[in-house]
């Protein structure tokens, strides 16, 4: 699992590192679309994911205690506010789609929508997972895709504030 | 719950805890990268970058070393992603310092 992570994480850092150096070739243009973002959204979106975190680490914890039926409750919390995130997003999509913003608008939004995409995706096959382990929560599986789960989780702290915060 | 833990998985209150440290951090970040109408139109000064990746390089470990409990592992691997980590923010922070050049 540790080489799935590590794997993931170095493909997302290299994304990050582009991100900010093709930044530094445009600011201007990288601010002012930063503007259109809602921050607060994303910072919202950063607290449910971390208590969605909180939840899954407690998943491994009620397993390890033999708990199987504390286990599946902290795992269908996790796996809820998951969902939040996601409609959240969504809810960020439509507004910026509406407004006529999308991916070929400029490279600021064409980074935006893939970096945003593929986490989004990497989310929704996490809610999968945990699904599957809430179903069979053999200690094993909890531990394997709350741990996928957790790296979902890092990937989003580092992308929030490349995306709405950093100027 | 803590007491019947059989190995070396992080307590209930210390998850608790670095919960509330990440929450506290991101509301931290948020102030730090000074988020009302006027100052979105200007770019952060680079004590103010300096601070949010900062705050988000100790988000990072944390959920590696408490949430992940990478602290139980090898020291490889745990040198591994705090290297990773260290790079990739210092070449996210050279890239916004050099657009202030």
């Amino acid at each position: 699992m540790w080489v799935l992570i590590l794997s993931e994480m170095l493909v997302f850092s290299a994304f990050f590192i582009l991100f900010a150096w093709q930044r530094a070739q445009e600011p201007a243009l990288f601010n002012a679309s930063q503007q259109l973002l809602d921050p607060v959204a994303g910072g919202l979106n950063t607290m449910v994911l971390l208590t969605s975190g909180l939840g899954a680490a407690l998943a491994v914890q009620a397993i390890a205690a033999g708990n199987s039926r504390r286990c599946r409750q902290w795992l269908t919390l996790t796996m809820v506010l998951g969902l939040v995130f996601c409609v959240i997003k969504i809810i960020e999509y439509a507004d910026k789609l509406g407004a006529g913003l999308t991916p070929e608008t400029n490279t600021f939004f064409s980074y935006y929508y893939l970096l945003t995409a593929f986490h989004l995706a990497h989310v929704v096959f996490g809610l999968g997972l945990l699904a599957l382990a809430t179903w069979h929560n053999s200690r094993e599986n909890v531990e394997t895709v709350t741990a996928f789960w957790h790296m979902v989780d890092l990937i989003w702290v580092m992308l929030y504030p490349l995306l709405y915060l950093l100027r | 719950m803590d007491k019947h833990l059989p190995d070396d998985l992080p307590g209930q209150s210390r998850l608790l805890k670095t919960w509330l440290m990440l929450m506290a951090l991101t509301l931290f970040s948020m102030w730090s990268a000074q988020l009302s109408d006027e100052s979105r139109a200007l770019s952060l000064p680079i004590w103010s970058v300096a601070l949010v990746l900062l705050s988000v390089g100790f988000k990072v470990q944390q959920i590696l070393m408490v949430y992940l409990n990478l602290r139980v592992s090898s020291a490889g691997w745990r040198g591994g992603f705090l290297c990773l980590l260290a790079v990739t923010i210092l070449l996210v922070g050279l890239g916004y310092w050099s657009a202030k050049g």
